[in-house]
């Protein structure tokens, strides 16, 4: 076991093969640190599962299981069976990108849900299939490039929306379901801490800038991430048994195009002839997701720029084990 | 004690003596009164199990996969397109090395859809890296689902029991169920090293390359066929307790002085043993070799049981569309890697439900006997009667 | 029975038929992906535009950390290392510091001379005394002429190094400057004599009374020490070209310099002014006499030959050199300013000053950089005007110390050599000087090291990490022309605590933990106080230094 760091397990630990500022390795890394090395993790096929267990070996500090594409949360929900019927209360977490959650997954998923297993699905979403070399999926954003979704003289991208997920999560009446990404630590803290206190299944999408498939500067995975929700585009929720309870306001709504420039994916937009009504109509989802979550009114704890606050000490670190040495920081 | 059950009932009291821990399914003909026994029972405080109702045989399979992987002895039930829909958990449970044991309510596979029985779905899987045994009766099945679970807990490999659909699942014959001590005293709760537990943190299902990507597979395969001196000493011990055997990995009938060999999988059997009875009475030197375990090929076994005879019909009621009968390609092979080069030839019949009653067999003996022996595919005639029996290329002619 | 033996034979190879797979890979850390790097951080601490723009060179940054963490009596001696006036300079320094504070960018700057002001207070408060930095004593001695604030800060420097100290200075008492023209609305002279009390209680000598070439001689100095330090600032007024001529019978003259103004008023001296008074100049000393001038109950004219402050971005020559602040307190107490202006001729009937001509003027300086502004005709204009008091710079008096500057083992600072003439200067020069008497007594080579450190600028930061919070200032005084009280009130208690928060700790690790949050790879690992990074597995993506606040890590290209 690599206990190089007192402070936190690295439940992902290093070595794994991800790409250079991959924002998923970043998410999984959060998120299983969060959770800590007390869980049995279940993932789906993907790039996750391919860098961090590659050809004998595994970056898992934790009992980790991949079968295949579609069925993470069918083993979860296995697994959790078998811990109930051995009376184990041992966390259940199943990790899976866009296409094992939206797509392929989904029916797995839903069948999950609606069984109520006690299970945190966590979609690290990076809005195409990466793993296999960037193809569009249901959840690759309106107008973007994918190399199934090619801009040409036809085409301006990918023509159809971005698909409401967490919308469809929400509409299982499940206990919570929530969308987070890697630019607002303390939020998705928050909201991992809150998924591990409840019973039942649960869902969170954390949005994982690739910097492969959206052609973006390894260096600026968390610059995008943060401009996806500041731009409003990828509103940050909290759903519980289907009602909105809680978003992250923005302190400032930014113009989409903050948000599109630094990425390759949205290029064409910038050049073609055709591309600004598509930019009108990237700004128009934004402004309309911000409306119907109220993103710049409500009442909220924190916003988008105090949520972002670093703080001398740092703002909370991961769950600590006995063996530990920084237990003061430990949640 | 001698009870007159439904197929589906018996076969599901013998998976509650069994003791899983995890139950699940989804719901296709002709399986579903197993687990709708299994459900009541579960119900009812009767099975300590976690009974989980899958979204799809793909999710019922993948659950079983978690839950064995868990640790927790567990059990599911499919057929025919909800078996097809399985098939790539079903690869991946043997390559996990998972001892997951279901049963298969062999049914024909669409299109057209047909709800009755043949060996169309599980022969279809046959590389998926299973173990298969095919039963001949309800008895055998309530006996050799008690044995396929110490099989596959051993082995560390999947077993599948393969039971004809309706033929057996939906008929009513009387059968001994062993009492729960008796199970118990046969097979010991289940261990299972590698599981997922957190003292323990183990990687399951990662990726592999080239370098040992063969590896795997080749011990996959050395293991499969360990298994087969493990399936027939697991019998043996079965019949020592339990005073019935259900044959090992095949069992011959009326081989003695037998210059033709009848040979088939499943409740076929029982048809096949009464119209060797009426061919003996008849002067006809002919015996009958039931093959239980198609998976391993049993191929040591069957060179041992059949070398002595002069012809090989194989009846199959599966059949690779292009390539025709399986078993008999497989048997052909097996016997030419020995040496024996017995005129063998491939029936096929009796699928989607059509029946093979001992007459239609009796029929395909003499036909066939009277005919020159040709190394090819048949298929049984529609009924019994006079229906000459067609050629592979003439039947669809 | 033989079918029996062959099955027990059989059950014992079971355990042998038992898979022999190796299906727990081992562990990906064997895997160093850092090859792949072509790019690896660093942590790099900078040098904040605070301290660089400090005279004193204070760790401003350093010492603002500590009382962020309300670790106060750390966060003085941190300060006090290289100034040992917080009280005095939080009150009376123009606070450079703040003028390039990355902060702005955000929303103000942090209010670091009070910040300064309330850790010096709260000094004195609790009687917290300087510490040595070491228990060995030096053989040598060193004198110092001047006990200002450059001589005050040299010998500070020495005592603590172990060195015996000995200050000279020509006056009563001691604080040079600060003590004799700093007017007491500014700085109370209270806490001017508690800190030096606090320096001196290190060990220095003082002679007090004593002149170099009086007292005693320039010889005995060389003979007696091992070192000098000239620090003996500029008490006398630079010459103007208007004579000086008393009135007929009266007590005050009708010109005067604005150091005797400030030097007068500061021995409480009681002066009588005329209703009108006129000052030349448009430094902060002529500022401070404007402002004495109101206290003392007359108007006053400002005659200043640079334009307003915020005229001139990129030429500060051309600007007022007074503080801003100072100028936005004087106008405050309705101190009238004439911009871009200069003194033509004095204006008298018969032996009584009855105003000033002044003119407008072009260009302020020569092409030499010398100020000599130049007028235009025909933009004359009276300003009425019973007293005119110059307050155009003040020069060293070197009168019996003339051939010292030139000797060896000597040193100079303070306003002596100093252009602007800055408190602050002068306390950084004693801290130089110190380090390079120091060096020179033990025969090494001084180097500041200071200046080697790279600067970082708003642009390397990510403001956006930091919330936004309204910069804490002291309370004005409503009755400020009321007598000489105190106008700037220090911060409470509270106030201080979050102004100290304010901080943005540029280029100097927080611990914000943001690096190690961001690591895709698990590469930066937390210790105790800091982070390290693993560059077996660092793939060089460049998150954690694009994503640091405060601009603490560099990329450099792996060679």
């Amino acid at each position: 076991m690599d206990k190089r760091d007192l402070f936190r397990d690295n439940v992902l630990t290093s070595g794994h093969r991800a790409c250079s500022g991959c924002g998923e390795a970043m998410a999984a890394r959060m998120v299983t640190d969060l959770i800590g090395p007390d869980a049995i993790y279940i993932n789906a096929t993907g790039c996750l599962q391919v860098f961090s267990s590659h050809n004998q070996q595994s970056a898992w500090q934790a009992p980790w299981i991949h079968s295949v594409f579609a069925n993470a949360a069918a083993v979860a929900s296995g697994v959790e069976a078998a811990l109930r019927a051995k009376g184990k209360n041992t966390p259940v977490i199943v990790q899976a990108g866009d296409g094992g959650t939206f797509d392929i997954g989904l029916q797995c998923l839903s069948g999950m849900i609606e069984r109520g297993h006690d299970i945190l699905f966590v979609c690290y979403d990076n809005e195409a299939y990466m793993n296999t070399g960037v193809q569009r999926s249901s959840s690759t954003p309106h107008a973007v490039r994918t190399t199934t979704s090619p801009p040409g003289r036809l085409a301006n991208g990918k023509h159809e929306l971005k698909k409401d997920v967490i919308s469809i999560m929400a509409a299982h009446h499940m206990p919570y379901a929530a969308t987070a990404t890697i630019a607002y630590f303390p939020d998705l803290k928050a909201k991992v801490e809150k998924a591990m206190s409840i019973k039942g299944p649960r869902f969170l999408q954390v949005l994982s800038p690739c910097p492969l498939g959206w052609m973006h500067d390894s260096a600026l995975s968390v610059t995008v991430s943060r401009l996806a929700v500041e731009t409003g585009l990828f509103p940050l929720l909290e759903l519980e048994h289907g009602e909105l309870t809680g978003v992250m306001r923005l302190a400032e709504q930014k113009p989409v195009e903050e948000y599109l420039r630094p990425q390759g994916r949205f290029k064409h937009l910038f050049t073609g002839k055709e591309g600004g009504v598509e930019l009108r109509h990237l700004q128009a989802l934004a402004d309309a997701r911000i409306r119907r979550y109220g993103l710049l009114e409500a009442d909220t704890k924190w916003d988008t720029a105090r949520a972002m606050q670093s703080e001398r000490n740092g703002r909370g670190g991961y769950v600590s084990t006995s063996t530990s040495g920084g237990a003061e920081h430990g949640a | 004690m001698k009870q007159l059950l439904e197929g589906s009932q018996a076969v599901a009291e013998a998976v509650r003596l069994c003791r899983p821990q995890v139950v699940a399914a989804y719901p296709i003909t002709p399986q579903t009164h197993i687990i709708e026994r299994l459900a009541q029972h579960v119900a009812n405080g009767e099975l300590a199990a976690e009974f989980i109702n899958a979204e799809s045989e793909f999710g019922a399979a993948s659950i079983v996969l978690g839950a064995v992987a868990s640790g927790a002895r567990s059990f599911t039930a499919t057929a025919s397109q909800g078996l097809l829909l399985m098939t790539e958990v079903l690869y991946n449970i043997a390559g996990l090395r998972l001892p997951v044991v279901m049963i298969c309510a062999n049914r024909a596979v669409g299109a057209p859809i047909n709800i009755f029985s043949d060996h169309q779905d599980s022969m279809s899987v046959r590389d998926a890296g299973w173990i298969q045994l095919y039963v001949d009766s309800n008895q055998m099945a309530v006996d050799m689902l008690i044995q396929a679970y110490r099989i596959a807990e051993v082995c560390e490999l999947p077993v599948m029991v393969c039971m004809d659909g309706f033929l057996l699942t939906h008929t009513f014959e009387p059968v001994v169920l062993p009492s729960q001590a008796e199970v118990d005293g046969y097979l010991p709760a289940f261990q299972f090293a590698r599981t997922l537990d957190p003292t323990q943190p183990m990687t399951i299902g990662g990726a592999s390359e080239a370098d040992n990507y063969q590896e795997y597979r080749i011990a996959q395969h050395h293991a499969m066929e360990n298994s087969l001196a493990v399936i027939e000493a697991l019998d043996a011990e079965f019949e020592q307790q339990f005073g019935r055997t259900s044959g090992g990995l095949l069992q011959g009938y009326c081989l003695d002085g037998a210059q033709i060999v009848l040979l088939g999988m499943g409740s076929l059997m029982g048809a096949v043993c009464d119209a060797v009875d009426n061919l003996r009475t008849q002067g006809e030197a002919v015996g009958a070799l039931s093959l239980r375990c198609f998976r391993p090929f049993p191929a040591q076994a069957l060179i041992q049981y059949l070398s002595g005879a002069q012809r090989i019909i194989v009846l199959e009621k599966a059949i690779s569309i292009g390539g025709g009968g399986i078993v008999a390609a497989e048997l052909r092979a097996a016997l030419y890697q020995a040496g024996i080069t017995t005129p063998l030839e491939s029936v096929i019949g009796g699928l989607g439900g059509r029946d093979l009653t001992p007459e239609v067999i009796e029929t395909i003996f003499k036909k066939r006997v009277e005919a020159e022996t040709e190394m090819t595919n048949h298929f049984a005639p529609n009924h019994i009667i006079t229906d000459e029996i067609d050629s592979g290329g003439k039947a669809h002619g | 029975m033989a079918a029996v033996v062959m099955f027990l034979l059989l059950l014992q190879e079971e355990q042998n038929m038992a898979p022999k797979l190796e299906i727990e890979p081992g562990s990906s850390t064997a895997y160093h992906t850092g090859d792949w790097a072509t790019q690896q951080p660093l942590y790099q601490n900078k040098w904040p535009p605070c301290s660089q723009t400090c005279p004193a060179s204070e760790d401003i940054q350093g010492w603002l950390a500590l009382a962020s963490e309300q670790q106060w009596q750390a966060a003085w001696h941190k300060l006090a290392e290289r100034n040992p006036f917080p009280a005095t300079m939080g009150r009376i320094c123009y606070h450079a510091c703040e003028s390039p504070c990355n902060r702005k960018h955000l929303d103000s700057a942090v209010n670091i001379h009070a910040m300064e002001r309330y850790l010096g207070d709260m000094a004195i408060a609790q009687g917290w005394c300087h510490e040595a930095i070491s228990d060995n004593a030096q053989s040598q001695r060193v004198a110092i002429v001047g006990a200002g604030p450059a001589g005050l800060s040299c010998a500070f420097q020495l005592v603590r190094r172990g060195y015996h100290v000995t200050i000279f200075d020509a006056q009563a008492k001691p604080g040079g400057t600060l003590r004799s023209a700093i007017p007491d609305y500014r700085l109370p002279k209270s806490v001017l004599a508690s800190e030096i009390e606090v320096i001196l209680a290190l060990g220095i000598e003082l002679r007090l009374n004593t002149r170099v070439g009086k007292e005693i001689s320039e010889g005995e100095l060389r003979d007696q020490f091992d070192a000098l330090f000239l620090a003996i600032g500029t008490q006398q007024a630079r010459p103007h070209s208007y004579n000086d001529r008393p009135e007929k019978g009266g007590s005050h003259h009708s010109i005067m310099s604005g150091i005797e103004f400030l030097q007068s008023l500061n021995r409480g001296e009681q002066m009588r002014l005329p209703k009108q008074v006129a000052v030349v100049g448009g430094g902060n000393t002529a500022v401070d006499v404007a402002r004495c001038v109101r206290r003392l109950g007359a108007e006053v004219t400002v005659i200043c030959a640079q334009d307003p402050h915020g005229t001139h971005h990129r030429d500060l020559a051309t600007e007022m050199p007074a503080s801003l602040t100072e100028v936005v307190e004087a106008e405050a107490e309705e101190v009238q300013l004439i911009y871009r202006a200069g003194v033509r001729r004095l204006v008298r009937s018969g032996e009584h000053l009855s105003g000033i001509e002044i003119a407008r003027v072009d260009q302020v300086h020569d092409r030499h950089g010398n100020f000599n502004p130049k007028y235009f005709d025909g933009t004359e204009e009276f300003i009425p005007a019973g007293l005119v008091i110059f307050a155009i710079g003040q020069e060293a008096d070197w009168h019996g110390l003339e051939t010292l500057p030139e000797a060896d083992g000597v040193w100079l600072g303070g306003d002596t050599v100093s252009k602007s003439k800055l408190a602050a200067v002068a306390v950084g020069s004693g801290y130089q000087a110190a380090m390079s008497i120091a060096s020179s007594l033990k025969g090494e080579s001084s180097v500041f090291n200071d200046h080697k450190k790279s600067k970082i600028t708003f642009r390397e930061m990510q403001l956006h990490y930091y919330p936004k919070q309204p910069r804490h200032e002291g309370e004005t005084s409503e009755q400020r022309l009321d007598g000489f009280k105190e106008v700037v009130k220090g911060l409470s208690d509270n106030a201080a605590e979050q102004e100290a928060k304010r901080c943005l700790s540029c280029g100097v690790c927080f611990e914000c933990d943001n690096c190690w949050h961001f690591c895709p790879d698990a590469a930066v690992i937390k210790k105790e106080g800091g982070y390290q990074i693993d560059y077996d597995y660092c793939k060089g993506c460049g998150i954690c230094a694009e994503e640091c606040p405060c601009g603490h890590i560099d990329m450099a290209a792996v060679t």
